[in-house]
């Protein structure tokens, strides 16, 4: 009998669900190896110059301790082989406060805790630290990545001279943190001259080259086994030092290492979303026709390295202008390097975008709804390419609607409910759709007329979904129950893949593992040497056939049409905030994101990774900041007590709708992604509603009762 | 953490014993702060008496009001029927504090022995007077927007991060304590924290080796008008940017007796005596509410980062005496 009924699109469980919340599914560190030790880092405390004399002999008398590694007894390691943010124990030299210089391997975790406390450090301080933030950002420099030029249509911001209306407003955003649940971690064994890394990875082949190249290995001497991950968020996209570290320490005692870091070493080892300034200037015709948009951006990156998140995509393709500018600018201090962290750019940007044009609405007494639908644009205004499709204008209107807009009251600080003022608030955002090559490999076997399937898969899976999504399209591809098919991903010897990152993940592995199923399906036929009126599925074949082994491989990749087009995940997002008049403290109690991203494979876990996305947006909004002592360069929040990520009281209710869109240019499957978009346009949201609510713009996040005092 | 001995005490002068024996020895109750500070080697104990098997969790009414043990924990405290009937005050206070998981381990001893929050006290690479006397202070010009208004001196400006005892403090509570000797000494809860002058590495007027067993709270004629409001950075499970615990003795309109305690404004839960004495015999009115608020914080000496608690403390005083007064 066969299943006609689609399992891709239906909102299924989890098919690990069982197996995390009873503690079987194993991360990082839970692998066990024999004779295992221990390492611990310890880290530097000043944030600019040398070390001039490290002290171990204390430490090394404690009991259990195996080996001190410090950069002078730490082997030569080809720092440009592609982890991020140094830190690597190469030299004495200093450049950021809490950069690890050393490690302890004892025989337990404690031993090398204690014994790390112990170790006496001399530093030479380099008076020219740059550390303060405010100060450098009045001369900050020019970019050298070279996709930061200045980039300007038409008259550029010059044009604004001449706008009927105008909004100039400087928006801040601070440092924050990925603080995943798990903090990363790595279990180093070595084989003879062959290693396995036991850490989560989103990008499995990218940590595997990552890794061999700075251990000055070949990729395939490195095994990178990541099937669980505990969140990412960007930051174990690029892999950091404590990754191949761990290799260093098992190396050095000859046994299997297991570091992992501690949640107040996450603070500094791991990137961080950079502190950025942007400078908005909108001009516009008095009925609301954009006619200047000017996104100038000043970001901090790192003395020795430059990432910088690109603040101004956003601005690139979300509103019909003729004059643009978008310019970066940057400020390199001694701080860690800053990294990818969840919706890069496009998430801080649309802040600064997206209460603008609040503000401008505002000014222009028009609904801010009115005033983005008016400047939507036909093609994309950055390229001049035709949309795959953009659903911008469905998800204000449907949000509107399911939302209950028309209660928003267009006078600030008139809507109360007791000592609490209830505010509306609206932002858009977007991300790219794109697919990135992947290979797949299925495994068919037969057992009394049941056919399983294997998955191979160099996929990760973050904690998103990806193993579920993957089962659901193998079994439409296949004509498999997903309980008869098993996902393998999260390991480098498997076909090799893209990264969870960017959102390209689902399209990646999704479209590479249906093409393997349709191929595995054709060359069955081909091998059945029969001729179908209807197309059997694998499992028919396998069954009619009477095989009992099957397998292929193939290697998926972007259309090339896909190249034509500009190809976006857009949103609206909805929020409605309670603000107690006399504390100040907010409240977001209803909060909407309507999302068109294509086809959603999984409405349920499509539905948590948006939520997951609006509950960051929150901390965004609210409460995360960290902030650098000026003094030290050290972080003076430096703990959950002091970081403050939302917890469930500062959570409403939480409402997520797909946009049912079929696009099938940016890949065959029609998905575009949903990781990233779900935090775009989060916070203006909720900024735009705190103005509603009271009347005061607060430009600078996260928006913290002081902030809202009378005054 | 650096190794140290686990020590059980089976009553309590056998638990002073065990520390007389070893001055760098620590008492455990819930754990909550004292093995936090250890990890981060803020504190380094030799020694950990556990006081788990102390017959000192229990909570009974006295002839003058209540006695609470030192290590009854803040949940079965702020959940007692008495606690919550007579001294919702304390009851609300407890439970804007922490999250549920904390409250189930904290003992009320523990809570008033809790040590500050400030982040440089915590991170053993920063001077801090607190932690090392004589290091200097780096708040004092660094971050400080949690930090005092009231009562700081040069040497430190952190605040007490307890919420409890600011209730304790407006409740008039008082704090029983075993001396060395096995003598017992009352403190008046007024008398038990202490500014930090010249010696910020006291908290407290406890002496090394003494032992809290109870905390007791006299009968008020405030239950049905008290009030707890907290502003914090976010809607629970962080410290309180400002507190105010009010109490009001009301005959009609009349205030009998106001009082008003504040947290996160000081090293010690700050008794608003200025505005207590202002509003004794006066009409209870908004207007009197806010000149009360406004006289109490024009002696507040704030720092860089934290000019904003001198209005959100007289907001936050104004509207806990007019929910104490709605009750
Ligand atoms: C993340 C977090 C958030 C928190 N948020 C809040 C908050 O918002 N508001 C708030 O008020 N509190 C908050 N707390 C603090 C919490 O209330 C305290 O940690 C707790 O009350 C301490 O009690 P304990 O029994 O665990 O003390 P322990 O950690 O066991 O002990 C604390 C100290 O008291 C000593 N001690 C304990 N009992 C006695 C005794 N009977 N006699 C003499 N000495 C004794 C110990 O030696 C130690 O020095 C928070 C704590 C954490 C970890
Ligand atoms: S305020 Fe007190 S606790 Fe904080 S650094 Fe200064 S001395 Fe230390």
């Amino acid at each position: 009998m066969k299943d006609t009924k689609k399992i891709i699109g239906q909102g299924i469980d989890r098919i690990d669900g069982i197996m995390k919340i009873t503690g079987k599914a194993s991360y990082a560190t839970d692998y066990p190896a024999k004779n295992m030790a221990y390492a611990v880092l310890f880290k530097s405390t000043i944030a600019a110059g040398k070390i001039t004399r490290i002290n171990t002999a204390e430490a090394e008398k404690l009991p259990g301790v195996i080996k001190i590694i410090t950069h002078e007894n730490a082997p030569k390691l080809n720092v440009k082989g592609g982890l991020r943010g140094g830190a690597l124990l190469q030299g004495p030299e200093i450049t950021f406060h809490g950069q690890h210089i050393g490690m302890v391997v004892a025989e337990t975790f404690e031993q090398a805790t204690a014994a790390a406390h112990l170790v006496q450090v001399k530093y030479q301080q380099d008076q020219a630290e740059k550390i303060d933030f405010e100060k450098l950002a009045k001369n900050p420099e020019m970019p050298k990545g070279k996709e930061l030029a200045d980039l300007v249509r038409g008259a550029g911001k010059a044009a604004l001279v001449n706008a009927e209306v105008k909004i100039e407003q400087e928006y801040e955003t601070p440092i924050e943190h990925h603080h995943p649940m798990e903090p990363h971690a790595t279990v180093a064994v070595w084989e003879g001259e062959n290693l396995i890394l036991y850490n989560g990875s989103q990008i499995i082949n990218g940590a595997q080259t990552a890794a061999a190249a700075t251990l000055n290995l070949k990729p395939e001497q490195v095994r990178i086994i990541s099937p669980y991950i505990g969140g990412g968020f960007g930051s174990k996209g690029g892999q950091w030092a404590n990754l191949v570290l761990t290799a260093v320490a098992a190396k050095m005692t000859s046994r299997p290492v297991k570091l992992a870091l501690t949640r107040q070493q996450m603070f500094n080892s791991v990137g961080l979303r950079q502190r950025n300034i942007q400078k908005i200037s909108l001009g516009a015709t008095k009925d609301g026709i954009l006619t200047t948009l000017a996104h100038e951006i000043i970001s901090h990156t790192a003395v020795d390295s430059e990432y910088i998140e690109p603040c101004g995509d956003c601005s690139k393709v979300m509103y019909e202008v003729p004059n643009s500018l978008i310019s970066y600018r940057v400020v390199p201090m001694n701080i860690i390097l800053p990294t990818y962290t969840r919706g890069p750019g496009k998430s801080t940007g649309s802040f600064a975008l997206e209460s603008a044009m609040d503000e401008l609405a505002h000014q222009l007494k028009m609904d801010p709804i009115a005033l983005r639908i008016k400047n939507e644009p036909k093609k994309d205004p950055s390229n001049g390419k035709p949309w795959s499709s953009r659903t911008t204008v469905k998800c204000l209107e449907e949000g509107a609607k399911a939302f209950g807009w028309e209660k928003r009251k267009s006078t600030p600080g008139t809507n109360f409910s007791g000592d609490d003022l209830i505010g509306y608030g609206v932002a858009c955002g977007t991300y790219p759709a794109r697919q990135r090559e992947s290979s797949a490999a299925i495994k068919l076997s037969r057992k009394s007329r049941l056919v399983y399937a294997v998955v191979e898969i160099a996929a990760s899976d973050l904690g998103t979904g990806t193993n579920t999504i993957l089962a659901q399209t193998a079994a439409d591809g296949l004509g498999i129950p997903v309980a008869q098919i098993t996902i393998k991903l999260g390991d480098s010897d498997l076909p090799p893949a893209a990264g969870s990152v960017g959102s390209v993940g689902a399209s990646s592995f999704a479209n590479a593992v249906n093409d393997a199923c349709n191929k595995i399906t054709d060359e069955l036929i081909a091998k059945s040497g029969k001729q179908f009126f209807v197309r059997p599925t694998a499992s028919d074949l396998m069954n009619s056939e009477n095989i009992a082994a099957f397998e292929t491989q193939s290697t998926s990749k972007a259309p090339v049409e896909a190249e034509q087009y500009s190809a976006h995940s857009f949103n609206a997002n909805f929020a409605e905030v309670s603000i107690n008049k006399n504390t100040g403290m907010v409240k977001v109690t209803r909060f909407l994101a309507v999302t068109g991203a294509g086809k959603i494979l999984n409405p349920k876990t499509a539905r948590s990774q948006i939520i997951g996305g609006n509950i960051w947006g929150i901390g965004m909004a609210l409460t995360e900041e960290s902030v650098i002592d000026p003094r030290y360069g050290n972080f003076a929040t430096r703990s959950f007590a002091d970081y403050h990520v939302p917890a469930n009281l500062d959570v409403g209710q939480l409402d997520a709708m797909f946009i049912n869109e079929v696009d099938l240019i940016p890949n065959k499957m029609g998905v575009k992604g949903i990781g990233e978009v779900g935090i775009v346009g989060v916070a203006a949201a909720i900024a735009n509603a705190v103005f509603n609510a009271i009347g005061k713009r607060i430009r600078s996040l996260p928006i913290t009762p002081d902030k809202l005092l009378p005054s | 953490m650096t190794p140290f001995k686990f020590s059980i005490a089976e009553n309590p002068s056998a638990a002073i014993g065990l520390l007389q024996k070893n001055n760098s020895a620590a008492f455990l109750a819930g754990g909550t702060n004292i093995l936090d500070l250890m990890k981060e080697h803020v504190t380094n104990p030799t020694e950990i008496i556990d006081l788990g098997r102390l017959q000192l969790n229990t909570i009974k009414p006295t002839t003058s009001g209540i006695s609470l043990g030192a290590l009854a924990k803040n949940t079965e405290t702020a959940n007692h029927p008495i606690i919550r009937k007579d001294y919702p005050l304390l009851s609300k206070a407890i439970l804007a504090g922490a999250s549920a998981q904390i409250r189930n381990m904290a003992s009320n001893g523990g809570n008033l022995l809790q040590r500050t929050r400030c982040s440089y006290f915590y991170d053993i690479a920063m001077p801090c007077n607190k932690r090392v006397p004589g290091s200097g202070c780096a708040a004092m010009e660094g971050f400080n927007r949690m930090h005092a208004i009231f009562g700081w001196s040069e040497k430190c400006v952190a605040v007490y991060p307890s919420d409890m005892a600011v209730a304790l403090s407006a409740l008039n509570a008082s704090v029983k304590v075993m001396q060395q000797n096995g003598n017992e000494r009352i403190i008046p809860f007024g008398d038990f924290h202490v500014l930090p002058k010249d010696h910020p590495e006291k908290d407290n007027s406890l002496n090394f080796g003494e032992l809290i067993t109870t905390i007791d709270l006299p009968k008020n004629n405030f239950a049905g008008h008290a009030a707890y409001v907290k502003v914090r950075d976010r809607n629970s499970y962080a410290f309180a940017l400002v507190s105010v615990a009010a109490g009001l003795d009301l005959q009609g309109n009349t205030i009998n007796q106001a009082q008003i305690a504040m947290g996160g404004v000081a090293h010690k839960p700050w008794r608003a005596l200025n505005a207590e004495a202002f509003l004794k015999g006066k009409q209870a009115t908004k207007v009197n509410f806010t000149k009360a608020a406004e006289l109490e914080m024009s002696a507040a000496k704030p720092l860089s980062h934290n000019q904003f608690k001198i209005e959100m403390g007289k907001q936050t005083l104004i509207n806990a005496l007019e929910m104490a007064l709605k009750g």
